[in-house]
């Protein structure tokens, strides 16, 4: 029998640790967390970081269509990948940036019940995607028919967010523009239905690149000498 | 043990009543959840070729909600897990701990059959959710928040009985390998599958820590619960078929006791350099390398308790499979360094190579084991042998092949893709490059996947014929290399 306790007791000392080191804690500190306010003289701006939560609404539907299988929410730091220096990563649109999008931290995240970090990156990375977003349009039309935009696509088209219905009078302001072989049957228009119109607002609101307080922005390198 | 051959028969005899009895005892149950595991196993194979076609073809069986690759690689991946991988880990658990601690299972058959009902009820409403509608995005737990109590407390209920076999048994030497393995998985998997859902389904809001724990349970599940079972049949099948003991306790001990203070710490790693505390992900770097150590330790002790007898691998079904299941464990911890530390693992990171890993982790080292401990299980409960040679050989061949190329191909393409990730010059390209790159890897992995379904239509058709009691009824085993009409022996008369 003490050899069965000695057994049980192993297990719970080597399985315990990892546990409340590495899930317990956290979470109860996690719990502690609230936004920060920024320092309007150190950080050069106002209000609390993080500064708007993402839309919860259209997140639901993003996790649903599975979209984190192949979209990654996540900037590595430039030591580990180059993620940051893609073009139009961040908030700077630019197209030569001077400094890299940032890597993100946990406040970034604050708020949303679980952030869809990512599985797979067969798609761009969304991080920060209502920075560089095209308009709104154009996202209908991304989910509606990615093939109608890039012909090497390998996103599924989420054709039951959308209504295809009898146009009445002149096309709705908000149907969908498509033309050539994509284009709807005369008379008829493709509408965004609601849950369409919650999972673009969720991707505009993926902004995760605000300063951190107290942590001054990395100053532009000096332009490099000319070569000879 | 100086006996007279009369009483050494006797004892013989006593020993083989004894181990009848507890065959019949345990029968309903282990053939119930294997007969579902290898229904789920076909299942999740088939759901695993349309989603890699979805992957690469996206508007192939239309634009259907349902079958879209986001809601289908999900469900492929749960009814791996929990319609086979721990349905059928528990049939395997039940059998060799009841044969382990020399126990019958005295009571509450009819419990255990509840709860195995209760677990397929639950993973067929927790896959048909997901399919249409309640997908959670949390890789291995995207089944609804309410499907969890169900399958914790039918796990449970397989996991009390077996608890009671081993303190109940009479164990003069002390250790014993296997049960450690099999009680060690009792005892893990509800800890951190209760952890895993009750810090992200009950706890209002953990941001990216949730994901971050979510890792932690997949790569617990993999290292504390698939691969001690696999581990415990591997123990307890390699020495009983090759007739030679465990190479070295010592060894065993070492292996065990790494793997149950590494694994814990394992998992994070998944989102190195992303929001989490940067230890977090360090930690698990670092134990995902240091499981090199008990990998290494059990493969050898393997390899040295199979030398010699290398031929036994050509004739037995269990010893193949079993033999080929063990080979995956070093194979599939080096590919669990290789995507763990921060060399190798930035490039692999986000790359198909995660899936490899999975598969190789679950399907090559996990689900071979067991392979090989149902072509020894069953045929001592269900009274009869298998039926054909070629049905096992061709189970086995287009397994290895089919998982063979999975694992390649989705590491190649973890490079190719990592690669394409981090190449400078793709800074400013869009991510055309990359589709097109990935796309043979795809196909090559649907091409793997329907190599498997076709091996598992049989291995399912075998084994109900089994359970139906329709095998062959001989007391000479099916063996790979002697044609089963002959007599067994011919060969070595």
């Amino acid at each position: 029998m003490s050899n069965f306790r000695t057994f049980i007791l192993g297990l719970i000392a080597s399985f315990g640790l990892p546990w409340l080191c590495l899930i317990i804690i956290p979470v109860l500190k996690y719990q502690a967390l609230s936004p920060v306010a920024y320092d309007k003289d150190k950080d050069g701006v106002e209000g609390y970081y993080p500064p708007a939560p993402i839309n919860r609404q259209g997140q639901i539907i993003y996790a649903r269509e599975g979209c984190a299988q192949c979209h990654t929410q996540m900037i590595r730091p430039t030591q580990l990948a180059l993620d940051g220096w893609r073009r139009g990563s961040g908030q700077d649109q630019e197209p030569r940036p001077a400094l890299p999008t940032r890597s993100n931290t946990l406040l970034d995240y604050l708020g949303e019940p679980y952030a869809p970090l990512g599985v797979v990156r067969t798609g761009p990375d969304l991080t920060n995607y209502g920075w560089r977003a095209p308009a709104r349009e154009v996202i209908h039309q991304m989910l509606f028919s990615p093939r109608s935009l890039h012909d090497w696509s390998n996103m599924p088209a989420f054709k039951s967010l959308y209504t295809v219905r009898a146009a009445q009078g002149p096309v709705a302001d908000k149907a969908i523009k498509l033309s050539g072989k994509f284009a709807a049957e005369a008379g008829m228009e493709i509408v965004p239905t609601a849950e369409a119109e919650a999972l673009v607002d969720y991707l505009l609101s993926l902004k995760k690149d605000h300063p951190v307080p107290g942590v001054a922005p990395a100053v532009a390198a000096a332009p490099a000498p000319a070569k000879k | 043990m100086q006996t007279t051959p009369s009483s050494a028969d006797s004892d013989l005899q006593a020993d083989n009543l004894r181990r009848a009895a507890i065959d019949k005892s345990v029968k309903g149950p282990v053939l119930f959840l294997f007969l579902n595991g290898a229904f789920w196993l076909m299942a999740s194979t088939i759901l695993g070729v349309l989603a890699a076609i979805k992957l690469f073809a996206p508007s192939f069986l239309g634009d259907c909600p349902v079958l879209q690759f986001g809601r289908l690689q999900p469900t492929h991946l749960n009814a791996l897990i929990y319609g086979w991988g721990i349905q059928a880990g528990l049939g395997v658990m039940l059998w060799l701990m009841a044969r382990r601690s020399g126990q019958e299972l005295k009571s509450g058959k009819s419990l255990l059959y509840v709860a195995g009902v209760f677990w397929n009820i639950a993973v067929t409403l927790g896959l048909l959710s997901i399919l249409f509608g309640g997908n959670t995005s949390m890789q291995w737990l995207e089944m609804p928040s309410w499907i969890w109590p169900i399958l914790l407390a039918s796990f449970l209920t397989f996991a009390w009985p077996m608890v009671n076999m081993f303190v109940r048994s009479y164990r003069p030497e002390g250790f014993l390998v296997s049960s450690w393995y099999i009680l060690g998985a009792c005892f893990w998997f509800p800890w951190i599958f209760i952890t895993a859902n009750v810090c992200l389904h009950c706890i209002p809001s953990l941001g990216a820590l949730g994901a971050g724990i979510n890792a932690w349970y997949v790569h617990g599940l993999i290292l504390l619960f698939f691969t001690p079972v696999a581990l415990g049949s591997a123990y307890y099948f390699i020495p009983k078929i090759t007739g030679q003991p465990i190479a070295s306790a010592e060894l065993a001990k070492l292996g065990f006791w790494a793997l149950a203070i590494l694994g814990g710490w394992t998992g994070m790693q998944a989102y190195m350099g992303g929001p989490l505390p940067a230890w977090m992900p360090s930690v698990g770097a670092l134990t995902g390398t240091l499981l090199l150590i008990p990998v290494g330790v059990v493969g050898l002790n393997h390899h040295l308790t199979t030398l010699g007898k290398h031929n036994l691998v050509a004739t037995s079904p269990t010893l193949r499979f079993t033999f080929l299941g063990a080979l995956f464990y070093p194979i599939s911890g080096l590919i669990l360094a290789l995507l763990s530390n921060y060399t190798t693992g930035a490039t692999l990171q986000f790359t198909h190579a995660s899936y490899g890993f999975q598969i190789v982790a679950v399907y090559g080292f996990f689900s071979m084991s067991v392979f090989g401990a149902i072509y020894y299980i069953v045929p001592r409960l269900s009274g009869c042998e298998w039926l054909s040679v070629r049905l096992i050989r061709n189970h086995f061949w287009f397994s290895t092949y089919g998982i063979g190329t999975i694992v390649v191909t989705s590491l190649v393409a973890g490079v190719q893709q990592g690669g394409d990730l981090n190449a400078p010059e793709m800074w400013d390209q869009d991510f055309m490059q990359l589709a097109l790159n990935a796309r043979p890897y795809i196909i090559a992995r649907a091409i793997a996947w329907t190599l498997i379904t076709w091996s598992n239509i049989w291995f399912l058709i075998h084994l109900m014929l089994m359970v139906a009691g329709l095998g062959r009824r001989s007391s000479a085993p099916t063996l790979l290399h002697s044609a089963h009409d002959d007599t067994p022996h011919a060969a070595h008369a």
